[in-house]
């Protein structure tokens, strides 16, 4: 089984927390879910498929031509952010790293 | 003997209209937040958009750093958190950089030195981060920029080949095009990983990484101070220890953190980018708009042009004054006059008036009739310049200047002569000191008088002789 | 029906505002009960200048697709204060056609979820029995169409997002072509299989809903060039491709013990009869048992990775309520911590487990390479068939208190089939066929991509067999 110190560790790098019962459960959960991922290992010769990461690929696709288009005004910019100050958005200070 | 192994991580902003995912325009500004659209805000439902130019951009410096390109355009995701990340995950290249394999050659001390290029990607800048004492704050403007990294291989060995190769390499990215690479405005950046072995040593020592250095100087004083740091502690038997480290303006080195693990970036390919196909065609073109660089420049000016190594530097150095000078030869013109114009007459003006040489009046193929007419001992080198100046002045076209003050040289040797005898026997002393003390100082004082009497139209070479001659004649009709 | 609405508004029976009020009162009057919808509007608001057959006509859009100055959630904390600045291109082309929006509808938390119950504001009531859940994700907008409240409503579709709430409300559910439909302003959940689609009552109005918002859009790569095509005109015209078939391995009654699974199979057969009676070709193919026991696991890892990554966003700084903290790692910490429940938390970290370094390789390469398997069969089908049809689901909306029951290992196989659809990318669209238990059971046709308007065309041949137009819960006029 799963470490519950390992789930903590990956809960921490996506920047939330649970509490001790909700990661029991993940726990427990996480066996049954990457057992049913087994499955996969089942079919043979994988190693020689390509993975697919698009549903379809198309020939016409092509690049966005270099010009200025829509963007927004200040307001809308900052519009839904909670803190600003001089037009810019105010966050604790971050220690550059 | 210990030796230094210094590998780079170059970021430069690409020079675009718009950003690199989103239509809003890629300029640099003070006011935060006025060149953002909803995809450099990491908006729920936002969509990446490639732009065309940046890709173009980023390959054609993948090509004229001799890089292998890729056969298709193909995006992944780095993902972790940061503030100035608005998305959670920055788009960049992993699976098919730009990129990979290339090399620019250098010349360090006088000697080539090939710094090998491991990897070139496109990817965006992320927002900017301002600190103030209790808080910091967020400005999207930067946010999306076309950024391209370029990585060498751990092949530079001193802090001279270091700051050379990214002079260097900024002067690839203005002879491109692709990027003003202006530091003082972050626009080019660099990483510097350093560590010091023993000459005898097999395997290299323990790495330490500085960021995000703007100033060329700056990595220089780091670098120094690094080696020196680094031999130090092994010297008194210590270990170097792999961590970030920080220059400050006392020119020292300072400890941010210990490198930890490895942060796992968790990468994949880009979902909502699906591949473009780049073709041999796209290709072709491409190569098309790559120019000489300035190494290749160089020296062709000096085997094909035999130009001094001196000579050679000014005209390779930049782009547009070499464009200038090539293309005033391309017309035909005398190569050794059109680098004396050029180097002073043309670049002494530019700085003068504080102009780039695309501002001035005076066109390549104008400066090349002026130089033909001086090499066909139309004008003299004196006039010509003269011409060039008066022409600059009030842009006008010096052929038109020429022709309207009949400026043409007095070639004639005859209607010389009948010049030079006049004013020779309007200045009897003079030609008295010649004879008497056997004083050339006078040649000067008869060319002066002959170009004043003609209105500077003498031919002064043709006139000299005629002087000496005639001087020589009077001296030897006299001891007769 | 819209063709019916549009006729009234067109004879002046009834005024499109009179129409919007209607509707609204409708909305608000079976909220409580079913709770469609996160948002409600109070303002009538339309495009004048407006000139389309959508004119007028109130719809809900599925509160994961943004609108400017209209909250928009996702039904998930994080959001919960959140409104947009821009508008979704399928909302802004519904506007631009004089559509007239009246709510945006609750799913299942950021789209992350198959019931319709795990949205912020509570549960989604399947309204044929509101002891049963719909289904989700899209379950607001399946429940609001369901109850007649709105003629059609826009959901998204990641998995079957659209077509298994579609199967379970007795109502038409389609997802065109991956493309075809802009996904710019639809929260993404997994941008690989993530498609836009719509709630209708009639395969018709869902033609006729996709000819207005389908195209090109300079704001997504991935949609597709304009084919020009009309697919409600399409509809009118000869159905000359009527070769369909069934895959084995999923309608195999022998495999089944559960008597609801058994009668939907039934008549399931029963249908197909009274396909080739009406013309149609259908057999049976086969698909390796593997390949489709790996469908779930598949999806599964596919989607929690790369909604792990496309959710990133959503650390309250720019967005969403602000975390509490001394420092900014604090105070995103704070945000994400309160603003996810507990399932998505779960699901995230499944999804950073898949990319990570040692296990992308066995476990996300490998879903993607599974997944080309899966969908280069489905192509090769799809050369000797313009169609795949199959149960949308074993049975009825299951009960809330049965939904969490374990399912066995063929039942996973027949309730995830439709996935297939977003794998590849191709045409799918959910029309309900039959009623077990009461409750209504949807039957599926996916075809070729690109050819949206075959898939339409096929079902819409087969709703006229079935009889079941323009249902709403509580009609059993069957």
């Amino acid at each position: 089984m799963i470490e519950k110190d390992k789930l903590k560790e990956y809960a921490q790098k996506l920047m939330f927390d649970m509490d001790e019962k909700e990661y029991e459960t993940l726990q427990k959960e996480f066996d049954v879910i990457i057992r049913r991922m087994d499955v996969i290992d089942k079919i043979p010769n994988l190693h020689e498929v390509k993975p697919m990461s698009f549903p379809f690929l198309l020939d016409d696709r092509s690049l966005r031509n270099d010009e200025v288009g829509d963007y927004l005004t200040v307001g809308e910019v900052l519009s839904n952010a909670k803190h600003q100050v001089n037009d810019q958005v105010k966050v604790p200070k971050v220690v550059e790293e | 003997m210990y030796k230094a192994v210094i590998g780079l991580e170059v970021h430069c902003e690409l020079d675009t209209k718009s950003k690199n995912f989103s239509g809003a325009p890629n300029k640099f500004t003070e006011t935060p937040n006025i060149h953002v659209s909803t995809i450099d805000l990491g908006l729920p439902g936002i969509l990446p958009y490639p732009n065309k130019e940046a890709v173009r951009k980023s390959l054609k410096t993948a090509m004229a750093l001799h890089c292998e390109n890729p056969d298709e355009v193909i995006f992944d995701r780095k993902n972790y958190f940061y503030p100035d990340l608005p998305k959670g995950y920055q788009i960049t290249q992993v699976t098919k950089p730009m990129g990979r394999n290339g090399y620019l050659d250098i010349i360090v001390n006088g000697k080539k030195k090939r710094v090998l290029i491991h990897q070139l990607h496109l990817e965006e800048d992320t927002a900017s981060l301002d600190h103030f004492s209790n808080y910091s704050l967020i400005d999207y403007n930067r946010s999306g920029i076309p950024l391209i990294e370029i990585v060498t291989e751990p092949c530079i060995e001193s802090a001279d080949e270091a700051v050379t190769f990214l002079e260097d390499l900024r002067d690839v990215f203005l002879f491109l095009g692709v990027s003003e690479a202006r530091s003082n405005y972050g626009q080019m950046r660099c990483d510097v990983n350093i560590s010091v072995m023993k000459d005898t040593d097999k395997e290299f020592g323990t790495k330490v990484e500085m960021k995000n250095i703007n100033a060329f100087t700056s990595v220089r004083t780091a670098i120094e101070y690094e080696i020196k740091r680094q031999i130090k502690v092994l010297e008194e038997g210590g270990k170097v220890i792999q961590e970030t480290r920080r220059i400050a303006e006392d020119g020292k080195t300072y400890s941010m953190r210990e490198k930890v693990d490895a942060i796992d970036y968790k990468y994949f390919v880009e979902p909502n980018i699906p591949p473009v196909k780049l073709t041999k065609e796209f290709y072709d073109d491409l190569r098309k708009e790559i120019p000489e660089l300035k190494l290749e420049r160089y020296e062709k000016y000096i085997d094909k042009y035999h130009l001094s190594e001196y000579d050679a530097g000014v005209l390779s150095a930049k782009r547009d004054i070499s464009d200038y000078f090539e293309e005033v030869i391309s017309y035909g013109s005398d190569v050794e006059l059109t680098v004396n114009f050029v180097t002073s007459a043309i670049l002494s003006t530019i700085k003068k008036l504080d102009i780039e040489l695309k501002e001035l009046f005076i066109t390549p193929k104008m400066l090349s009739g002026i130089i033909d007419k001086v090499k066909n001992n139309e004008i003299s080198l004196d006039h010509g310049k003269k011409i060039l100046y008066q022409a600059i002045d009030k842009k006008i076209d010096p052929n038109e200047i020429i022709k309207k003050q009949n400026l043409h040289q007095i070639n004639d040797k005859d209607e010389l002569k009948k010049i030079i005898e006049e004013v020779m026997d309007e200045n009897v002393s003079q030609v008295r000191q010649y004879i008497d003390e056997g004083n050339t100082y006078v040649y000067n004082f008869f060319i002066g008088k002959v170009m004043t009497k003609t209105n500077r139209q003498a031919n002064p070479n043709i006139s000299l002789e005629i002087i000496k001659e005639e001087l020589e004649r009077r001296k030897e009709y006299e001891s007769k | 029906m819209i063709k019916d609405l549009r006729k009234e508004l067109d004879e002046g029976k009834i005024s499109s505002e009179e129409l919007f009020d209607i509707t609204v009162k409708k909305a608000k009057e079976e909220q409580d009960k079913y709770n469609s919808f996160v948002t409600i509007i109070d303002k009538y608001k339309i495009k004048r200048r407006a000139d389309s057959i959508l004119k007028g006509i109130p719809y809900a859009l599925k509160d994961n697709i943004s609108t400017s100055n209209i909250l928009t959630t996702a039904s998930s904390n994080i959001l919960k204060d959140y409104v947009p600045i821009y508008d979704a291109t399928v909302y802004r082309k519904l506007k631009n056609a004089g559509a007239v929006l009246v709510g945006k509808t609750t799913l299942d938390e950021l789209a992350m979820g198959g019931t319709g119950t795990t949205a912020a504001t509570g549960v989604v009531k399947n309204p044929w029995n509101p002891d049963c859940l719909i289904g989700g994700s899209s379950a607001g907008s399946a429940a609001a169409v369901a109850l007649g409240i709105v003629p059609f409503a826009i959901g998204s579709d990641t998995g079957d997002s659209i077509r298994k709430p579609a199967s379970f409300g007795g109502v038409v559910g389609f997802k065109p072509t991956y493309g075809r439909i802009s996904r710019y302003g639809l929260f993404a959940f997994a941008s690989s299989l993530d498609h836009v689609g719509v709630f209708t009552r009639s395969v018709e109005d869902a033609a006729i809903v996709t000819d207005v918002v389908k195209g090109y859009d300079n704001y997504d790569m991935t949609s597709l060039k304009d084919d020009g095509k009309s697919y409600s005109e399409e509809l009118d015209k000869p159905l000359t491709h009527k070769k369909l078939c069934y895959i084995k391995e999923i309608c195999d009654i022998k495999e089944y013990k559960d008597s609801e699974i058994v009668e939907t199979l039934t008549k399931f057969q029963k249908l197909l009869d009274e396909c080739r009676n009406n013309g149609f070709q259908v057999d049976e193919v086969s698909i390796d048992r593997r390949l489709l026991e790996s469908i779930y696991p598949v999806y599964m890892i596919i989607s929690c990775a790369e909604a792990t990554s496309n959710n990133a966003n959503l650390t309250g700084i720019q967005f969403g309520p602000r975390g509490e903290g001394n420092n900014i790692e604090e105070i995103m910490f704070s945000a994400r911590t309160k603003g996810f429940s507990e399932l998505i938390k779960r699901r995230f970290i499944l999804g950073s487990y898949i990319l990570q370094k040692e296990n992308q390789e066995k476990l996300f390469l490998n879903a993607c390479r599974v997944r080309r398997l899966i969908v280069d069969r489905v192509n090769e089908i799809f050369k000797d068939y313009d169609g795949i049809i199959l149960p949308a689901s074993g049975k009825g909306a299951p009960s809330f208190d049965k939904s969490t029951e374990q399912v066995t290992d063929g039942q996973v196989i027949l309730e995830n089939h439709m996935a297939i659809g977003n794998f590849g990318g191709f045409p799918s669209i959910t029309i309900p066929f039959t009623f077990v238990n009461d409750m209504p059971v949807g039957v599926n046709i996916t075809g070729r991509a690109m050819e949206d308007d075959i898939v339409l065309h096929i079902a819409k041949e087969i709703e006229s067999i079935t009889g079941l137009k323009g249902l709403k819960a509580g009609d059993r006029n069957v």
